[in-house]
């Protein structure tokens, strides 16, 4: 099988020269907080690509630690996010609808988003058939609407772990936007096969507690730190032309005793500015597409010219 | 040809609840409030790992946590891991002793005939002794058989008792490491309580043909072994975590009811000159604390059972 060379779901655009994105009242940033709500199977059917565990199964240590944002560290994290009138976007393993029903109240009740990271996240993408990949969206659209009655909107590939048309059939299929691209600080439009719009919405990495605190080993105290730098730069930038500000983060790591804080401290730090967009996903999205999508088209014209030269 | 079968989309244990019966779904906010005996509301456990990682042990298929870094034969991995249970051991005697503390000794077996000089000082002091396996060059997991497991658990358990006198009734798998029958055998042993799964900051009850066996929360994320060993933090780090984990399960534990706040030590980590006054300054601001008090691990899982919570 020939190997992509890139994922073609964009073109190169420069950050400079950009049609001026104006956020709802004068906001400089769009902020958005993505919980990660997920079940981690304990006995999954293997995949060809990747171990799913890292010990031989059952490996409890890895499974009951990501048990424990489920019992404990949801709640924990909800009730800091309804301290500040901060909505989640939930990437969600829509299984969650299933095994935790009451989680899924909580969600509703607290009017956050609910968009898709697949069944399980022990669920790769990895090798599926389009047809298969079809069916996990549908699925995930089927599952969302019958447990909290919102539409699929939005998506995060499980354990981002996409096919190379992944984008292609989230389009085909309806979704109006992707997380799976890590190129830009600001919405982009995702070049497709469909005719259907597909836009890009930052989901960041550099803020997420999963990189930072598990692979990266930094201290709490220093990942406050990178969520205010993060913040400040994009506050600052957004003066010329809005930005979008996403902290991704997982119950199970920021819902320990130890971590709250965090949380509690950063979203104090940015509901205390007055020209922040407090969003959800959605809603970012939807901004985007009805106001820029067409002129960042125009705008990038000569750029996808260039590329296809 | 998809390399995924057709099976791969069903999913028989997508249910209301776990995917497996070890244990109920239950979310912290719905246990009822309670207070531990004396009106307390916040128990400090400290559960202080006495381990043996024998030079040749084996690096699959799951390598220790804390076992050897380097390469057969490595003196200085087995030194620094012996410094432990000479020098380090000593350390935390005196630090726990000042403020006060009975902790549990989470002991491999392999120590109890190798170093009676440690059995002696854990037992003077009226410290529980849980079994942690025979060493950590044993680890419990799912390519040993029924057999091979159930020897180990039961060596662990009889000579830990015959050195002890103790009824031993916690077992902590060495590396929180299990294999999918761990539980039960440990079960058939007389445990009473294991604390090796870290998915929640209350006991529960986890099902064994054998009987219920109580899990106790022993925080591994705020350990010695992840924050110093593993992450390899400077000490600050570690006493700064812990001080935020403090602050927040000492206002739960006012506001939502009991809580524990479990501390993982292992003297070859944090009893190094360097590392010692940051838990010695814990432990001074813990227990100053109103409702503040410590216990064992045998402590707590006796007065948890008498609570009736589910």
């Amino acid at each position: 099988m020939t190997k992509w060379r890139e994922p073609y779901s964009y073109d190169y655009a420069p950050y400079a020269g950009r049609p001026k994105i104006e956020w709802p009242n004068g906001a400089r940033v769009a902020f958005w907080v993505a919980p990660n709500i997920e079940f981690y199977e304990m006995m999954p059917p293997p995949s060809p690509t990747r171990e799913v565990w890292y010990r031989p199964e059952p490996d409890i240590i890895n499974y009951s630690m990501r048990d424990y944002g489920n019992r404990v560290g949801f709640d924990r994290m909800a009730d800091v996010m309804a301290k500040y009138g901060v909505r989640g976007s939930v990437s969600l393993n829509v299984a969650v609808c299933d095994h935790f029903p009451e989680i899924i109240e909580r969600c509703c009740e607290l009017e956050w988003e609910l968009f898709s990271h697949g069944i399980y996240n022990t669920r790769y993408l990895y090798n599926m058939t389009e047809d298969q990949q079809r069916e996990i969206i549908r699925q995930s659209r089927e599952t969302i609407k019958r447990a909290s009655g919102q539409d699929l909107d939005g998506w995060l590939s499980p354990a981002i772990s996409n096919g190379e048309t992944t984008q292609d059939l989230l389009a085909e299929e309806g979704i109006k936007y992707t997380l799976d691209l890590f190129h830009d600080d600001q919405p982009m439009p995702v070049k497709t096969r469909s005719t259907n719009r597909l836009v890009s919405v930052p989901y960041m990495m550099e803020c997420n507690d999963v990189p930072v605190l598990n692979f990266k080993n930094i201290s709490p105290r220093n990942y406050l730190e990178i969520i205010k730098n993060h913040f400040d730069r994009l506050y600052a930038e957004g003066e010329e032309s809005g930005t979008v500000m996403c902290v991704p983060l997982h119950p199970y790591l920021i819902g320990q005793p130890h971590r709250l804080h965090i949380l509690d401290e950063a979203l104090k730090y940015v509901t205390g500015h007055d020209k922040v967009w407090l969003a959800t996903g959605r809603e970012i999205a939807a901004h985007f597409e009805a106001h820029y999508y067409d002129r960042f088209t125009a705008w990038m014209q000569p750029f996808t010219a260039e590329a296809q030269a | 040809m998809s390399l995924i079968p057709d099976s791969y989309f069903d999913y028989p244990l997508r249910r209301k609840g776990m995917d497996h019966d070890r244990y109920a779904a239950r979310y912290l906010r719905d246990v009822p409030s309670f207070q531990w005996q004396g009106g307390k509301t916040l128990l400090v456990w400290a559960c202080v790992h006495l381990e043996h990682f024998p030079m040749d042990m084996p690096a699959s298929p799951v390598k220790p946590i804390g076992g050897m870094d380097r390469p057969y034969p490595s003196v200085w991995d087995y030194s620094t891991r012996d410094y432990g249970n000479r020098v380090g051991i000593e350390r935390l005697f005196r630090v726990l002793d000042k403020h006060g503390v009975k902790a549990t000794a989470a002991m491999n077996a392999a120590l109890a005939p190798r170093y009676p000089h440690l059995m002696d000082e854990v037992l003077k002091r009226g410290w529980e002794v849980a079994a942690a396996g025979v060493d950590m060059g044993h680890l419990h997991h799912s390519r040993l058989s029924v057999e091979e497991e159930r020897a180990l658990v039961g060596e662990a358990f009889s000579t830990l008792r015959a050195a002890s006198g103790q009824a031993v009734t916690g077992w902590h798998s060495p590396a929180h490491s299990q294999s999918a029958v761990t539980p039960d055998l440990v079960a058939e042993a007389g445990a009473k309580y294991i604390c090796d799964w870290i998915n929640d900051d209350l006991p529960y009850a986890f099902h064994t043909p054998a009987g219920d066996l109580t899990q106790l929360p022993l925080s591994y994320d705020l350990s010695d072994h992840k924050i110093l060993g593993l992450q390899n933090m400077p000490i600050g780090d570690y006493e700064y975590q812990l001080d935020a984990a403090f602050d927040v399960l000492l206002d739960e534990s006012r506001t939502r009811g009991g809580r524990i706040l479990s501390l993982s030590l292992s003297p070859w980590i944090i009893a190094q000159p360097g590392r010692i006054d940051a838990l010695d300054r814990l432990l001074g601001r813990f227990l100053k604390a109103d409702g503040v008090a410590s216990a064992t691990g045998e402590e707590i899982r006796s007065q948890w059972q008498g609570l009736g919570i589910a």
